[in-house]
């Protein structure tokens, strides 16, 4: 049971900063930096309520206002996409498309117009696409961020070689 | 610590007031004023609404009254043109952000949303309605939420916190997409920390959160009934 480990890597965390304002946001992060699939599940988050004291609403809160919490797992690669002005009006619209035929995933979220805020992982976990507002890379957009490495002027077939060699790669 | 006169001017007029009190308190207690929406006696303002901005001389911005505090010297506006044209913006704005049809709503009479519209000469919204597909929690026995007319004022999740002490409710995500939500965003009546005891309904200043099965005409509120409660328990004056 891998929920045992957690809730002892838990422990220490709260233990470690107990009494500390703001210790909710770090260890958080600290929890989802080592769950597999890198995410915080319901069970997770209810253990660290219950350890914290904190109301599991407020928890909740903080989850989903900040960004760099996920509440599904993740996948292995995870490509993001900038849909910021200067990356929009280099095309970035019609990359984030073709990313989105290229690994086969279906976008639930666009009639609720959540266009600018987009997580989505494919059904077998190799990829996960995201969107972002701006990197601050603008002169060399349009922009993608692949595992955390930039990638300036993306075009369709660079984004694809890249998606080939991380699939090949696995 | 002791508590230090201050005299501040509202509308011209010199008012004493206890340092540490807000701008909104002292010109209450002086006859004056000054619509909320957000704003509950007896428990912490947070400033959601925006409607209780008020002038004051030396600020070039304006400040909300229910979380800024008196100072020495002040002189505080609290009604003119350009207040009322910003007051009135922000009701506009909460009209259009959610589903607020009065006519079908529970609270429809009985509304502070919709009297304060009435009020503050809100005859149309210039903006184009949002028109958000949002769900009903329907799951509690004796609740209802209604996202549809939620302005997101957190009366409810102060008093549930503060005055209640379960905090079943909070904002999940922020902008445009915050929504209120129970624990973990779990339906209503799957909550383990709800003591049903009603006070958010009392809270609620529109039909987002009412007594299930009620009529229109039986769904009025009494809040000041929680500012009492609030009061006596000393959370805060």
């Amino acid at each position: 049971m891998p929920m045992l480990q957690e809730q002892e890597y838990v422990d220490r965390l709260v233990a470690e900063y107990q009494g500390r304002p703001g210790s909710l946001l770090t260890i958080l992060e600290r929890v989802q930096e080592r769950a597999s699939g890198k995410y915080l599940s319901a069970e997770v988050l209810e253990y660290i309520a219950a350890k914290m004291n904190l109301p599991l609403s407020q928890v909740h809160s903080v989850v989903t206002f900040y960004a760099l919490f996920n509440l599904e797992p993740q996948g292995e690669n995870t490509i993001c996409v900038c849909r910021g002005t200067a990356c929009h009006t280099r095309g970035s619209r019609a990359l984030l498309e073709r990313l989105k035929l290229e690994l086969g995933v279906v976008d639930h979220s666009e009639e609720a117009d959540a266009a600018d805020k987009l997580s989505i992982t494919t059904p077998d976990r190799k990829f996960t696409i995201r969107t972002v507002a701006c990197f601050g890379q603008c002169a060399l957009a349009p922009v993608v961020e692949i595992n955390h490495q930039i990638f300036g002027h993306v075009n369709e077939r660079a984004l694809r070689t890249e998606i080939d060699e991380l699939s090949k790669g696995k | 610590m002791p508590l230090h006169k201050v005299s501040i001017r509202i509308d011209g007029e010199y008012v004493e007031a206890r340092e540490g009190q807000t701008i909104l308190e002292v010109a209450r207690a002086a006859g004056k004023y000054i619509p909320t929406l957000c704003y509950l006696a007896g428990v912490s303002p947070s400033g959601a609404c925006r409607l209780c901005v008020v002038e004051v001389s030396g600020v070039g911005r304006l400040l909300p009254s229910c979380t800024t505090a008196v100072q020495d010297g002040m002189s505080v506006t609290t009604n003119s043109e350009k207040l009322a044209r910003y007051r009135r913006m922000v009701l506009e704005f909460l009209l259009t952000e959610r589903n607020h049809y009065c006519s079908v709503c529970v609270s429809n009479g009985h509304c502070e949303l919709q009297s304060m519209a009435a009020k503050l000469g809100v005859t149309h919204v210039r903006y184009p309605y949002t028109y958000p597909a949002l769900p009903v929690d329907v799951s509690h026995p004796r609740f209802v939420l209604d996202h549809n007319r939620c302005i997101l004022c957190t009366r409810c999740v102060r008093v549930c916190d503060e005055v209640e002490g379960a905090h079943v409710w909070d904002i999940a995500s922020r902008g445009i997409r915050s929504m209120l939500v129970s624990e973990l965003n779990k339906p209503w009546g799957e909550s383990k920390s709800c003591t049903s005891c009603g006070k958010c309904v009392q809270a609620c200043p529109t039909g987002a959160l009412a007594e299930k099965g009620w009529a229109v005409e039986e769904m009025t509120k009494s809040h000041e009934n929680i500012s009492r409660l609030a009061v006596k328990r000393g959370v805060r004056v």
